[in-house]
């Protein structure tokens, strides 16, 4: 299946959608490391995005060069139509697999 | 704005600029530079590299790769240590090729040189041969046969590689040339840069009063006049026209730069009174432009035929061709030079890496016993053998690559400039000499791999060791042996390498202090080559004549003998002679001598007399002999009132004196057959000055310059003191001394820090047990005694090991350069001391760190 997504996929997709206009990698990276409490690196972060964007999940403009960046431009990400279906998908898809399932007793039981 | 970005992540980054940015703003947020440089490497090497369809069998690599780098970035200071030492055994073995590769095995710096071919001849078998510099250059006949004869080459140039001759003018100068013929250039492929190159006409008989000069030349001398060309040039007191200039940075085809170039045809106007144009004289060396699509063993076969049939004119000889694509310091007997040099030059630094090798072996022996854990796992979940050689090998080659990088980096980096700084540190009046010893793809290839052997060398036993399926023996014996084998072998070669440091800074010393058995100080030389400077002999004796009185009058001077050669200069003039009565001609090298030479040098004339006035002036033969020279000729007899005749004059000799043996010729040997003849009106053209002055050295050689140019203005000389002339063979002395030294204090350190290493290992693994043993009521002493002398054993057989291969090694040296003995005694003890108190050093120091360990820690330590 080619449009499915990867768990970090998904945390990654999300945050930009947190993020609406401002979604740029320093705050994308933030966003995810304050809500998830996850160490994400720069390298896997931006492999993830050019992979979202390889499979049109997401676009991205350059924006205007900024002098603290040393005169270098910020790179915007926005969730696409596509990111849009597949999150839903993907969303509908663990709704349905968590339907009835209760952790408590899916530890008695063992 | 600054950017507060390292630059190598920048440059490595430069087409992610949304990366640098982030980097950029978070660095200006507070983040700290490991997180930036953690940051980069994770954009490098992902946890779980991917790769596109076509390259996917490459992902296995690219995991174990990522996953080295990871592990090395986790253990720093193992990886610093383990760099450190493969960046010194890799950068002394690059720099040392580096250097060689500039000398010897470059092709030389003309375009398309890798088609240039020299040709040299070896003669074997009875044949009388005369030869300017060289046995193994060719004859002019022999040259015109190779020429006209041969199907190979598209051109064959012929050139007399040692030319010297003096540039008239108000400033006379000393210049290095050579004589070439008239197709040199286009050989070479090196049209002049101005004007023209030489044509055919200018090596017809008669002509070639001709010369193109050198780039530098041009510019120094001639101020880089546009106009040059039609000028004329004063070269040896011949008038010759300058038709061309060379192009920039082109030196000839030697090492010793030329500057100017002049057709054969003008040889023996610039050299009288040798003629090398008739008979056996070998004095050319040969250059040939191969036809495109020939190969080097066709030159050999082709050249081959025409070599057997020269020899079949000339029965008894035998030529063997020596044909190799051209490069400096390319004739038969430079090449064994280096060739045996080399040998020596590359094992010293080829040990220097094997004790890397073996540190760095021995670290990762440790630490895979720290990763015994990680590696019972892989192996219980299924990793194969494989598998797991595959992954520790990628970490070693990992180490080799980098410390490989940065040691070429740094060889490249230093090693060119010492190259340049002993280049420009010549002894006066040495030739200035063009290697050039920036790197290219042979250095390159030689790194890379150097690298590779290395990253395997050490990087194979210990993960075949870490990785044996047998868990239980490697938790046993946790690979002592192997490691108590390394350290010994270390102490061995870290001795070797000492050991020859040591003969050689001794060999320094004696240089330095030697005794020739004549009198050094205080004497100065004038050097003056009236020949080159046109006189002809008349107005060569009034010269000397007038020069010998002022100098005579100079206050402080109290003697000045004329001498063909000073004391120990690098120039030899021998002939035969024949003793009467017996039959063996006996080469014998001989120097005219003025009466004054044996006070000014304090020789004593033991026997018979020295020469007089008269004798010098050329009609009674005489001669004095040395000490060691008649006993040779005349056992047992008294040399006064023999005679000896001289196959070269066709003349007998009387020796009327005998003097006392000194080492006049070569240093370190006072037996040399050697002959002194009073000066002849015939050689006062060119006879060298000996000055006995005193006081200090500078005004006396201003007094000196003085004196001879009060008579002719323009005379170029040179003054020197004459312990220079030993200073060829001390630079020598010193160079080697260094060399050795340092790589001698390499090895050291390297090897202290192996022993530190496994030491420290070894003990941190017995914690627990000193710890029982204080706690039981050990003393701290006796517990480091008992470390010690385990440690001991490996490093006391290594250096006895050493000190045994250091006999073979002293006598190698000790037949190479003077002053070297074959059994010193101060340096085997010295060297035998000096390794064992760092050795010592090595292991006390972690062994009383683990005594002062409380007990109770200790204890609990696992």
């Amino acid at each position: 299946m080619r449009d499915h997504l990867g768990e970090f996929e998904q945390i990654v997709l999300l945050a930009i959608a947190r993020l609406g206009d401002g979604a740029y990698g320093v705050p994308i990276r933030r966003e995810i490391e304050v809500r998830t409490r996850r160490y994400v690196t720069v390298g896997a972060l931006y492999r993830t995005l050019d992979r979202l964007e390889e499979k049109a999940f997401v676009s991205s403009r350059f924006g205007d060069p900024i002098p603290e960046r040393g005169g270098r431009a910020k790179r915007y990400f926005r969730v696409g139509p596509l990111g849009i279906k597949a999150l839903r998908r993907t969303e509908r898809e663990l709704a349905a697999m968590w339907q009835g399932v209760d952790l408590e007793k899916v530890r008695h039981a063992r | 704005m600054r950017d507060r970005l390292p630059r190598l992540i920048a440059w490595l980054l430069c087409r992610r600029p949304e990366i640098l940015g982030d980097l950029a703003e978070e660095r200006a947020g507070g983040r700290s530079r490991a997180w930036l440089w953690r940051q980069f490497a994770s954009t490098f090497f992902p946890r779980r590299p991917r790769f596109p369809r076509e390259t996917r069998f490459l992902t296995p690599f690219a995991n174990d790769l990522c996953y080295a780098v990871r592990i090395l970035l986790n253990n720093p200071g193992f990886a610093a240590v383990a760099i450190l030492a493969v960046a010194v055994g890799v950068g002394v073995n690059a720099g040392i090729f580096m250097i060689l590769n500039g000398a010897a095995l470059k092709t030389l710096p003309a375009p398309a040189s890798d088609s240039l071919v020299s040709i040299y001849q070896e003669i074997r078998g009875k044949t009388t041969r005369n030869s300017h510099g060289s046995e193994t250059l060719v004859a002019t006949s022999e040259y015109e046969r190779y020429r006209d004869q041969n199907h190979v080459f598209a051109a064959l140039a012929a050139y007399e590689p040692f030319l010297e001759v003096t540039l008239g003018g108000d400033q006379p100068q000393q210049l290095f040339g050579q004589l070439t013929s008239c197709n040199f250039f286009d050989v070479l492929a090196e049209p002049p840069a101005l004007g023209r190159s030489f044509v055919a006409a200018d090596c017809a008989p008669g002509n070639g009063a001709v010369a193109v000069i050198g780039d530098t030349l041009w510019r120094v001398r001639f101020a880089a006049d546009p106009q040059i060309v039609g000028k004329k040039i004063l070269l040896n007191r011949q008038l010759l026209t300058i038709v061309g200039v060379a192009p920039p940075r082109f030196t000839g085809s030697e090492v010793v730069a030329a500057s100017v170039w002049v057709p054969l045809t003008m040889q023996k106007l610039l050299e009288p009174p040798l003629d090398f144009s008739h008979g056996d004289w070998s004095w050319l060396a040969l250059l040939g432009r191969m036809k495109p699509g020939i190969s080097l063993n066709q030159v050999r076969a082709d050249l081959g035929v025409i070599a057997a049939r020269i020899d079949l004119t000339d029965p008894g000889r035998a030529t063997r061709l020596d044909v190799s694509i051209a490069s400096y310091l390319g004739r038969p007997e430079e090449r064994r030079a280096i060739k045996t040099v080399g040998a020596l030059v590359f094992t010293a630094v080829g040990l220097v890496l094997l004790i890397a090798c073996a540190n760095v072996a021995n670290l990762l022996l440790a630490r895979a016993t720290g990763r015994r854990r990680e590696i019972a796992i892989r192996i219980s979940v299924g990793a194969t053998r494989w598998r797991l050689v595959r992954q520790l090998l990628t970490e070693s080659l990992l180490i080799a690559v980098l410390g490989g990088l940065a040691g070429t980096m740094i060889a490249i980096s230093t090693f060119q400039s010492c190259a340049y700084f002993i280049l420009s540190h010549l002894p006066r009046g040495a030739p200035q000499l063009t290697f050039d010893v920036s790197p290219d793809w042979r250095v390159l290839a030689y790194s890379v791999g150097l690298t590779v052997i290395t990253g395997v060398v050490f990087g194979l036993a210990p993960a075949l060791r870490a990785s044996r399926r047998d868990v239980n023996s490697s938790l046993n014996s946790g690979g002592g042996f192997l490691r108590q084998v390394l350290v010994g072998l270390q102490v061995a070669i870290s001795s070797i390498l000492l050991v020859a440091a040591g003969l050689l800074l001794h060999g320094l010393w004696v240089t330095q202090r030697i005794d020739p058995g004549f009198e050094m100080n205080h004497v100065a030389t004038i050097s003056l080559n009236l020949r080159g400077q046109g006189y002809n002999i008349e107005q060569a004796s009034a010269f000397q004549r007038q020069l010998r009185e002022r100098l005579e009058s100079l206050p402080g001077v109290t003697g000045a003998a004329q001498a063909h050669v000073t004391p120990l200069e690098e120039s030899h003039n021998r002939s035969m002679f024949l003793a009467p009565g017996s039959t063996q001609e006996l080469l014998i090298e001989r120097n005219q001598v003025s009466p004054e030479f044996f006070s000014v040098l304090g020789i004593p004339i033991v026997r018979g007399r020295n020469f007089t006035e008269a004798e010098t002036r050329g009609s009674v033969k005489v001669a004095i002999v040395t000490e060691s020279t008649g006993r040779r000729l005349w056992p047992g007899e008294d040399p006064l009132g023999k005679t000896l005749r001289d196959a070269d004059e066709r003349a007998e000799r009387e020796v009327i004196g005998v003097a006392k043996d000194a080492q006049v010729s070569s240093i370190g040997h006072s037996d040399t057959l050697y002959v002194y003849l009073p000066v002849s009106p015939d050689g006062q053209r060119q006879m060298q000055w000996m000055v006995r002055y005193g006081g200090t050295y500078a005004p006396a050689a201003a007094a000196l310059r003085r004196a001879v140019h009060s008579i002719d203005p323009a005379l170029l000389i040179t003054v020197a003191p004459l312990e220079d002339n030993l200073e060829l063979r001390r630079l020598l002395s010193r160079i080697s001394s260094a060399l050795a030294g340092s790589l001698g204090i390499l090895a050291l350190l390297l090897a202290s820090t192996g022993i530190y290493a496994v030491v420290a290992f070894t003990v941190s693994r017995r914690v627990r047990e000193i710890g029982i043993r204080i706690a039981l009521g050990a003393e701290r002493r006796a517990v480091v005694t008992m470390i010690l002398r385990q440690a001991v054993k490996p490093i006391a057989i290594g250096a006895a090991l050493g000190i045994g291969g250091c006999a073979a090694v002293s006598k190698i040296l000790s037949s190479m350069l003077f002053g070297v003995s074959e059994y010193d005694p101060a340096a085997f003890l010295g060297v035998t001391l000096l390794i064992a108190c760092v050795a010592l050093a090595a292991c006390y120091v972690p062994a009383r760190r683990a005594v002062k360990v409380d007990p109770m820690v200790a204890l609990r330590c696992e």
